[in-house]
């Protein structure tokens, strides 16, 4: 019989700038959130192992060993503690992990935290040090950069599908319209499609960035933390928690080439549709049953490509529901209710975990008022790592 | 004559990688033949053949951008995914400033001082 875990406590910093404070504590105070969340702070030595979720402290803090750091802040020693590194799927792989941890009967009670400090340096800094995810010698020596890989493949998407700049700044009305009131995102302010696309300004407040992509097509530097208790819903020890668990459904991961170059189609991100598809198996759903999505929209191309992937549109046909209004939190599938990584922010080793957070928010009916999916049943998250050669899915339930 | 100035100078260049027992040839250097499975040792290079990876290639993609990561100290580069007539594509920097989809285009190879550390090979195609 599949193990039942569920998620039975969340918490989440303010992303946006946390540059004067330790990783390691930024993490803690999300960790400590999750643990009240539970009701086991006083108990937290209950939970038998802690999963950290960081891409690259040593590079962006100068920093290593933060599983170790985090746990002795949070006075839960000797509780065994290690970090995953993912790029920027960091957190969801830390999720899947501790899922898998669960479910082979080693752990009944896991945290799970996500966190990176990206502003320590400077933003040129920090664009090279996401860089280093890159092929060292085909990519980044060229100086290649991520947002250079989404602007090639905005122009194939665009050129394909007849999508445009204008549908881009579409996605990135929508993702602001919801971020703006979402306590936590990083950009808590709307813009308007005058401000950034139709405008005589809108070229200068909307500035390219790697063409096609403009400035509202990426996301910020975000520093911020996010963090989950999971526990195996049959076991003892779930009688500790009095939250109802948003159980965890289906978890898929796949990779892809390394090389963006060396895809057959450049334009398919067949690690994003394996794992959809892994996680749409093991959950018995399929992508008429999601109530609403948070896509890794790390650049809104991606939001839209994603969504074709997992199935939730048609291939090349996103845009168009974009247009109608379809993906916002009162359309027919609500896409990034949190903001997305467009307005809420992208600390790369958070993202994984922050997003499975917005969907138990979700799920259990907490979201702020006015970006609250109506009714949500089963909630999806993609997580993309490198330029999608490292994916994570992971569906929540509402029982 | 020879030319003692030229001593030791070399021309920069990229390889591809051709597997010896299938043929298959590869960018950049992989592990194990994706085609046949063959091991590459790439202390010996045995069973595999190198060869400078050049010549007339067709533009699939481009992008120009402008937030270039520290150490670059020029407005924008353009970058582009080109495919060679031998099949191999490559990412690299375009030398054309009004680029389109399509176009021929013919890579050479520099070398690049722009980031910390020892100088790189990076592909020019224009």
């Amino acid at each position: 019989m599949t193990a039942r875990i569920g998620i039975v406590g969340i918490g989440h910093t303010r992303f946006g700038n946390s540059s004067e404070y330790d990783l390691a504590d930024v993490m803690a105070y999300a960790a400590t959130d999750a643990l009240i969340d539970a009701g086991i702070l006083e108990q937290r030595r209950e939970v038998d192992q802690v999963f950290v979720a960081n891409m690259a402290s040593g590079l962006f803090c100068h920093q290593s060993s933060v599983a170790s750091s985090m746990v002795s802040k949070l006075d839960m020693e000797p509780v065994p503690a290690e970090l995953i590194e993912n790029g920027p799927a960091s957190g969801a792989s830390a999720v899947k992990i501790a899922y898998m941890a669960i479910a082979s009967g080693m752990v009944d009670v896991a945290l799970v935290v996500g966190g990176e400090i990206m502003r320590k340096i400077s933003g040129w800094e920090a664009t090279d040090v996401v860089a280093t995810m890159l092929h060292p010698e085909a990519e980044y020596a060229m100086g290649l950069t991520l947002p250079s890989f989404g602007g090639m493949f905005a122009r194939l998407y665009m050129d394909k599908y007849g999508c445009t700049e204008r549908d881009l700044a579409l996605v990135a009305v929508k993702d602001h319209d919801n971020g703006a009131l979402n306590q936590y995102a990083h950009v808590q302010g709307t813009c308007t499609i005058e401000a950034i696309a139709d405008g005589e300004t809108a070229g200068v407040v909307n500035n390219y960035i790697a063409e096609p992509l403009r400035i509202y097509s990426t996301c910020p530097v975000t520093d911020g933390a996010a963090a989950l208790v999971l526990v195996n819903m049959d076991s003892p020890k779930a009688k500790l928690f009095k939250k109802k668990p948003v159980r965890i459904a289906g978890v898929g991961s796949a990779t892809d080439t390394h090389c963006v170059h060396n895809r057959k189609d450049p334009l398919r991100l067949d690690a994003v549709r394996i794992a959809g598809e892994k996680a749409y198996r093991m959950a018995g759903l399929t992508p008429g049953d999601i109530s609403f999505a948070e896509l890794h929209d790390a650049f809104t191309i991606l939001e839209l490509a994603i969504s074709e992937e997992i199935g939730l549109f048609e291939r090349g046909k996103s845009y168009l529901a974009v247009r109608k209004g379809e993906t916002t939190i009162k359309g027919r599938l609500p896409i990034n209710p949190s903001g997305g990584l467009k307005s809420k922010g992208h600390p790369v080793g958070a993202t994984g975990v922050s997003q499975v957070v917005e969907l138990v928010r979700q799920l259990r009916g907490e979201a702020e008022e006015g970006r609250q999916v109506r009714d949500p049943k089963y909630g999806m998250s993609v997580n993309f790592g490198g330029f999608g050669n490292n994916v994570v899915a992971i569906i929540c339930a509402k029982d | 004559m020879i030319d003692f100035s030229m001593y030791d100078v070399k021309t920069p260049e990229i390889l591809g990688y051709k597997c010896q027992t299938c043929g298959a040839i590869h960018y950049p250097a992989p592990m194990i033949c994706g085609k046949c499975s063959t091991r590459r040792d790439p202390v010996t290079g045995r069973k595999w053949e190198t060869f400078p990876l050049e010549g007339p290639a067709t533009l699939l993609t481009w992008t120009r951008v402008w937030n270039l990561p520290e150490g670059y100290n020029v407005k924008y580069l353009l970058f582009g995914i080109v495919e060679f007539e031998n099949g191999l594509r490559a990412s690299g920097r375009l030398g054309v400033d009004d680029p389109k989809t399509g176009m021929k285009l013919t890579s050479r190879v520099e070398e690049s001082d722009e980031r910390p550390g020892k100088p790189v090979n990076v592909f020019i195609f224009s």
